[in-house]
C-alpha cells in the first residue's frame, strides 16, 4: 500500500450519483448493505443538474411567459419580460436544493458518500481519486459494484463543443440570457424541448434535422401536433439537411448544412447540438474488472442488471436505451436488491416516456402498429382534447389521448397522450399496463370531473365504441 | 434452437383439447406437417400437424390431459437451416424462444403474460414460470391465487406453499396484511366484517389453521360487509347475478377478502349445480368467505394422499368432490356431526366401481345438455303418424335402386318442408342482442350414436338435396361420426335436430333441445301398432314423434302445427320424392 493511501471495505460500491446510482445506494442501504457511493461531479447526475430538472424549469418559464402574453382571448392582457439572469439564479436554487436533498437522503440512509473519481483496480478493488489537490486517493474493496456512470451528449466532429458558440444541452441550459437567435441541430426530444422553450422566451430558433420529421420514432399524428405547435411559436424547421460545419460571419456563428441541392447557411448567436447521448464508459477503468462496452458503446446487462461480470451491475444510461431517469431508478433498486440476495428483476411490462414540448408527448407500451406486429388484434380508442371541458377552460386544446388494447381480451397494451400534462396523464395507462388491467376495469373507474384525466377514460370507452363525449368510430 | 409449439386455434369457439394419443415420442425427428398428436376437441378428433421440421424435445401434455388453446403442447429442437427454410410458416407464437434472450433486448418481450408486479414477484420468489400459469383474471391476467395454485400443484405440499407465501422479513406489505389478519379486522371493516376476518385462518392453506373449521363456518351465515374486486370482476358478478359478498374469496388484500373473476364464476356454477343447498338450509353449504380456502387446505392436509393433492390443484370446478370429502373428514376428526356436515354433497368418493375421467366428448355432451336444460324451458309435443304408405314407398324405391333410402332421410325431407312453413322452429334466440333470428338456411342435424357418445353432424342446406342425395349424405356423416373423422365444422351451424331413437327401439321420448337451436324431433320405432281406422282397430305401422321445443321462442300451437305438417308429408310421402 502506498503511504498515505487509505483502504476501506464496503459491501456495495456505487460509481456515480445520478438517479440510477443514488437509487441503488439508498436501496442497498435499506437492504442492510454497507454502501459507498462515489460521485465525481454533483449528486443527482445529469438529470438533476444538467438535464430533466433544469430543462423542465426552462420549459415552465417559457410556458408561463408565453401563456401570459397570449391570453387576450381570455381577457388577460400582458407583455411579460423575461429576465434570464434571474431565471438562472432561481433555477440554480432549485437544482442546489434537490442535489442537497439527494445527499441528505443518502446520508440519512447510511450511505457513505465519497467525492472523487472511482476507477476499478481489480476484481474487488477500486481506486478513488480525489480531484481536489492534496486529498490523495483511497482504495475501496467491495463485494459488489454498481456502475452508474451515465451518459454525455454526443459530439459531432464538425461541431466540437470546445467552440464557445457550440453548445450542448447543458450549455444551453446554463445560458444567463435569451439569445436573439439559436440554431438547433437535431429534432429529437432534447432538441424539440429546448427549441420550443427558447422560441417562447423570444429567440429566433431554426432547427436543422437530417431526417424528414421531428421526434423520429413517434407516430405521425403525434409529431404533427408537436411540430405544428412549435412552428406556431416561431420555430423554423429545416428537414433533410445534415449539419456539416461552422463558419464565422457577421459576428454570428453560421451553421453549414448539406442538402441535395447544395449547402445552406444558418446564422445564429449559438449552435446547439442535440443529436443524442452516449454512455460514459471511459472514466471507471472498466477494463480492470473485466468489462468492456458492447454494441452502441453501452454495458449490456441481464434482467437483474448484472453485467457479464457476475458481481458487477450496471444501471441507467450506461446500460443503454432507453436512457431515462425513471428507468435508471428502477434498475438501481433492482441491482441493489439482487446484490442483497433478493429475487428481483427489471420485468416491467412497459416503461413510459415523456417529451416536454408544447404540447407534451407521453407514451407507454405498445402503439397500435406495434400491437399488431406482436400478434394482437388492437382495439384503439381516442379522445381529442378539443372535446374536453377541462382542456377548453385552460386554453390548451391541442392533442389527444389514445389507448391501445387487445380487442379479444380487453387487455390494455399501451397509450399515447399528446397535450398539456400528457406526462402526468400517462401514469394511469402505465399502471393499467403493469397491472394487466382491461378496458372494462378502466371504464368502470370513476374519473374526477372536470379534469384532463377524463380524456384517458373517454379514450378507453371509445376503444369499446362506448364513448359519451366523443364520436365513436 | 428450441421453439415452443402452442396448441393452435383448432376451430372457432374451441378453447381446449384433450390429448388422445401422441404420434411422436420425445427425441423423434419429425418433418413439417407430420402428425404430432390426436386432439379431441368439442365433438371432433383433430390430427395436429407439426409446424416444424426438427426433433421433438418435449411433449408438454400427457395422454388424456386437457390442453387449453395457446398453451405449449410440445417443444422442438429446430435445425437452424430448416428453420430458415420454413421461416415463413412458423406459427406466430415463437415469443417464448425470444423471451430467453433478455440480455440483448431489454424491451424485446413480445407478448408478456399479464400479471401485476406483486404477482410477478411471487412467481420469481418461487421460481414459477408465468408462461406456464393459466391466468384466471380478466384478459387472462395471472392472479396471486393462480400462482399459488401452481406452487401447490408443483410441490404437492400446501403447507410449504403457505410458508413460501408468507411475508418475507422486511416485506412491509406482507407484514401489514398478516397483522391485519391477526388483529382480526382491517381498519376499514367495522361491525360484522370483523367476524369474517377473525374466522379467516389465512388465505393460504396452512395445516395449523385449517383444523379449527368451526369459526370459519360460523362466519358464513352472513355475507361480508365489504369485498374487494376489480371493476371487471364486479361486472361479471352483476351479469351472473352473484352477490360478491357471498363469494368465497381466494385471496386477501390487507386482510380484506379479495374476489377474482374465477371465484365468481366458480361460485355461480356451484350455485346452479347444488340445488340441495337452499332446501337443506345448511350453513355449511352456503359458501362463506373462507370456506373454499379452508377446504383447499384440508383437501390436501387432512387426506394427504396424492390423489387429493392433485384434485386440489385442479381448477375449482373440479375440486368439489374432493373438498366435500375433505370437509367431511375434517369434521369427523373434530368429532362433529360429520354426516350432516357432508350431507349437501353426496360423498361420491365412497362409491366403488370403475372410475372413468369425465372428459372429451362425454363432458362436452354433458355440458351442452346441462346448459340447455338450465336455460331452455322445454315442452314436448307427442303424436304418431300412420306410416303404411311411407313403408310401402321406401320398400318399393329400395327394391328399384340400390341407394338404400332410410326413414331418417324421409323425415329430414318432411322436416325441411315443415320448417319452411313454420319458421319459428328454424330460429334461434340471440339472448345478448335480445333478438330472435329466423334462420335463412335449413341445416338439419342428425343425431348419431357412437362409441364415444352422441354426435350430431349437420346436413347443411338440407333443402337443396333430393331424397337420394340426402340419404347418401346422412349415411356418409354417420359413418364418419362413428370413425371420428368428422371435421369440427361439420358439427356446427345446425338449425334443427332429428334424433332417431327408434333405431334402437321405443316409442316416445323427451329429447333435449340442442341449444341454441329451438326444436328437436325424436323418432320412435316404426312398428305395427293398433290403430283406429274407419271405426275399426287395425294393425298399422306407425311412427311415434316427439318434438321438444324452446318454449321461449316456439308456442305449443306452433309445435303442434309443425308436427301436423311433418305427419302429413310422411303419411303421404309422394311429395317428398319431388
Amino acid at each position: 500500500m502506498v503511504v498515505g493511501d487509505v483502504e476501506t471495505g464496503t459491501d456495495l460500491l456505487v460509481i456515480g450519483g445520478g438517479p440510477g446510482g443514488y437509487a441503488a445506494a439508498i436501496r442497498g442501504a435499506q437492504h442492510g448493505l454497507d454502501v459507498t457511493l462515489v460521485e465525481r461531479d454533483a449528486y443527482g447526475g445529469t438529470c438533476l443538474n444538467r438535464g430533466c430538472i433544469p430543462s423542465k424549469a426552462l420549459v415552465s418559464v417559457g410556458n408561463l411567459a408565453h401563456d401570459a402574453g397570449s391570453a387576450e382571448e381570455m381577457g388577460v392582457h400582458a407583455d411579460p419580460a423575461v429576465d434570464m439572469g434571474q431565471t438562472a439564479a432561481w433555477l440554480s436554487g432549485v437544482v442546489t436544493r434537490l442535489s442537497r436533498g439527494v445527499e441528505k437522503l443518502c446520508k440519512a440512509n447510511g450511505v457513505a458518500l465519497v467525492d472523487g473519481t472511482a476507477e476499478f483496480a481489480g476484481d474487488h478493488e477500486a481506486r478513488v481519486r480525489h480531484d481536489e489537490a492534496g486529498r490523495g486517493a483511497e482504495t475501496v474493496r467491495f463485494e459488489n459494484a454498481v456502475v452508474a456512470t451515465g451518459s454525455r451528449p454526443v459530439e459531432l466532429p464538425e461541431l466540437p463543443f470546445g467552440d464557445d458558440r457550440v453548445l450542448d444541452s447543458a450549455g444551453a441550459l446554463a445560458l444567463d440570457h435569451v439569445p436573439d437567435s439559436l440554431v438547433v441541430v437535431g429534432a429529437g426530444y432534447i432538441g424539440m424541448e429546448l427549441s420550443t422553450a427558447f422560441a417562447k422566451l423570444g429567440a429566433d430558433v431554426t432547427v436543422v434535422e437530417a431526417l424528414s420529421e421531428a421526434l423520429p420514432g413517434y407516430e405521425d399524428d403525434v409529431t404533427e401536433v408537436v411540430r405544428g405547435h412549435a412552428e406556431a411559436v416561431g420555430v423554423d424547421f429545416q428537414f433533410e439537411e445534415r449539419a456539416s460545419g461552422l463558419v464565422e460571419g457577421d459576428g454570428h456563428a453560421v451553421l453549414e448544412a448539406e442538402t441535395d441541392g447544395g449547402t445552406n447557411r444558418y446564422p445564429g448567436d449559438y449552435v446547439l447540438v442535440a443529436v443524442g447521448r452516449e454512455a460514459v464508459t471511459d472514466t471507471a477503468n472498466l477494463d480492470a474488472v473485466g468489462l468492456e462496452p458492447g454494441e452502441n458503446g453501452v454495458l449490456p446487462v441481464d434482467e437483474e442488471c448484472r453485467t457479464g461480470v457476475d458481481h458487477v451491475f450496471a444501471v441507467g444510461d450506461v446500460a443503454g436505451e432507453p436512457m431515462l431517469a425513471h428507468r435508471a431508478y428502477r434498475e438501481g433498486v433492482v441491482a441493489a436488491a439482487v446484490a442483497a440476495g433478493e429475487p428481483e428483476a427489471v420485468d416491467d411490462r412497459a416503461t413510459p416516456a415523456a417529451v416536454f414540448t408544447d404540447p407534451e408527448v407521453a407514451t407507454v407500451g405498445l402503439t397500435a402498429e406495434a400491437a399488431r406486429e406482436a400478434g394482437y388484434e388492437p382495439a384503439v380508442g381516442e379522445m381529442p382534447f378539443q372535446a374536453s371541458g377541462r382542456a377548453l377552460t385552460t386554453g390548451h386544446t391541442d392533442g389527444f389521448a389514445r389507448v391501445v388494447a387487445d380487442a379479444e381480451t380487453g387487455l390494455v397494451l399501451g397509450g399515447q397522450v399528446v397535450g398539456r400534462e400528457a406526462s402526468e396523464l400517462v401514469a394511469e395507462v402505465t399502471l393499467a399496463v403493469e397491472m394487466g388491467a382491461t378496458l372494462p376495469d378502466l371504464a368502470a373507474t370513476v374519473h374526477t370531473h372536470p379534469t384532463l384525466s377524463e380524456a384517458v377514460h373517454e379514450a378507453v370507452e371509445n376503444a369499446s365504441g362506448r364513448a359519451i363525449h366523443t364520436l365513436n368510430r | 434452437m428450441t421453439v415452443d409449439f402452442r396448441l393452435p386455434d383448432l376451430a372457432e369457439g374451441v378453447a381446449e383439447g384433450e390429448v388422445v394419443a401422441w404420434h411422436v415420442a420425445e427425441g423423434d425427428r419429425v418433418a413439417e406437417d407430420d402428425v404430432l398428436a390426436e386432439i379431441e376437441t368439442d365433438k371432433a378428433l383433430v390430427e395436429v400437424p407439426s409446424p416444424y421440421a426438427g426433433v421433438v424435445a418435449e411433449r408438454c401434455a400427457a395422454d388424456g390431459e386437457v390442453v387449453p388453446v395457446g398453451e405449449v403442447l410440445a417443444r422442438f429442437e429446430v435445425d437452424d437451416a430448416t428453420d430458415e427454410s420454413t421461416g415463413g410458416t412458423e406459427p406466430e407464437t415463437d415469443s417464448g424462444a425470444e423471451a430467453d434472450d433478455t440480455t440483448s433486448e431489454r424491451d424485446g418481450r413480445d407478448r408478456p403474460v399479464p400479471a401485476p408486479p406483486s404477482v410477478r414477484r411471487l412467481a420469481r420468489e418461487e421460481g414459477v414460470d408465468l408462461e406456464t400459469v393459466e391466468g384466471s383474471g380478466p384478459g387472462g391476467r395471472v392472479t396471486r391465487a393462480d400462482v399459488e395454485r401452481e406452487i401447490r400443484g408443483r410441490t404437492g405440499r400446501p403447507s410449504e406453499s403457505g410458508a413460501a407465501a408468507e411475508p418475507r422479513e422486511g416485506d412491509e406489505r406482507g407484514e401489514r396484511a398478516t397483522e391485519g389478519e391477526r388483529r382480526g379486522r382491517a381498519p376499514e371493516t367495522g361491525g360484522d366484517g370483523g367476524a369474517n376476518a377473525v374466522a379467516a385462518p389465512d388465505a393460504e392453506p396452512n395445516a395449523a389453521d385449517a383444523a379449527p373449521a368451526t369459526p370459519a363456518r360460523s362466519a358464513e351465515r352472513d355475507p361480508r360487509d365489504r369485498t374487494l374486486a376489480t371493476p371487471a370482476t364486479r361486472r361479471v358478478a352483476d351479469e351472473l347475478g352473484v352477490d360478491l359478498d357471498r363469494v368465497p374469496a381466494s385471496e386477501k388484500r390487507n386482510g380484506e377478502a379479495y374476489v377474482t373473476e374465477e371465484d365468481v364464476r366458480a361460485y355461480a356454477e356451484g350455485d346452479a349445480g347444488r340445488p340441495e343447498r337452499p332446501r337443506d338450509g345448511s350453513d355449511e353449504a352456503a359458501g362463506g368467505p373462507e370456506r373454499e380456502s379452508a377446504e383447499r387446505g384440508e383437501a390436501a392436509t387432512v387426506e394427504g394422499g396424492v390423489e387429493r393433492e392433485d384434485a386440489a390443484s385442479e381448477p375449482d370446478g373440479q375440486t368439489t368432490e374432493a373438498t366435500a370429502a375433505a370437509v367431511e373428514a375434517a369434521a369427523a376428526a373434530l368429532g362433529e356431526d360429520a354426516p350432516e356436515a357432508a350431507a349437501p354433497h353426496p360423498a361420491a368418493d365412497d362409491v366403488s366401481g370403475e372410475r372413468v375421467p369425465y372428459r372429451g366428448v362425454r363432458r362436452t355432451i354433458g355440458e351442452r345438455l346441462a346448459r340447455s336444460a338450465r336455460t331452455v324451458p322445454h315442452a314436448t309435443h307427442h303424436d304418431s303418424v300412420d306410416a303404411r304408405r311411407l313403408v310401402e314407398v321406401r320398400e318399393s324405391l329400395n327394391a328399384e335402386t340400390d341407394v338404400g333410402l332410410t326413414y331418417t332421410a324421409f323425415v329430414v325431407r318432411a322436416v325441411v318442408s315443415g320448417l319452411a312453413a313454420h319458421p319459428a322452429l328454424n330460429a334461434r334466440l340471440d339472448e345478448e342482442a335480445e333478438e330472435i333470428v329466423y334462420r335463412d338456411e335449413y341445416n338439419v342435424g342428425v343425431a348419431v350414436a357412437t362409441e364415444a357418445g352422441l354426435m350430431v353432424p349437420v346436413v347443411e342446406d338440407a333443402d337443396e338435396l333430393g331424397l337420394e342425395a340426402l340419404a347418401a349424405r346422412i349415411a356418409d356423416l354417420a359413418a364418419r361420426a362413428r370413425d371420428r373423422s368428422l371435421a369440427v365444422e361439420e358439427l356446427r351451424g345446425g338449425s334443427f335436430t332429428v334424433s332417431n331413437v327408434g333405431a334402437v327401439g321405443g316409442e316416445y321420448a323427451t329429447p333435449i333441445v340442442n341449444h341454441p337451436e329451438v326444436a328437436v324431433l325424436a323418432l320412435g320405432a316404426i312398428r305395427e301398432r293398433p290403430r283406429v281406422v274407419d271405426g275399426e282397430v287395425v294393425a298399422r305401422p306407425t311412427l311415434p314423434l316427439s318434438l321438444s321445443i324452446d318454449h321461449r321462442v316456439v308456442d305449443g300451437a306452433a309445435a303442434a302445427a309443425f308436427t301436423n305438417h311433418v305427419m302429413e308429408r310422411l303419411r303421404e310421402p309422394a311429395r317428398l320424392l319431388l
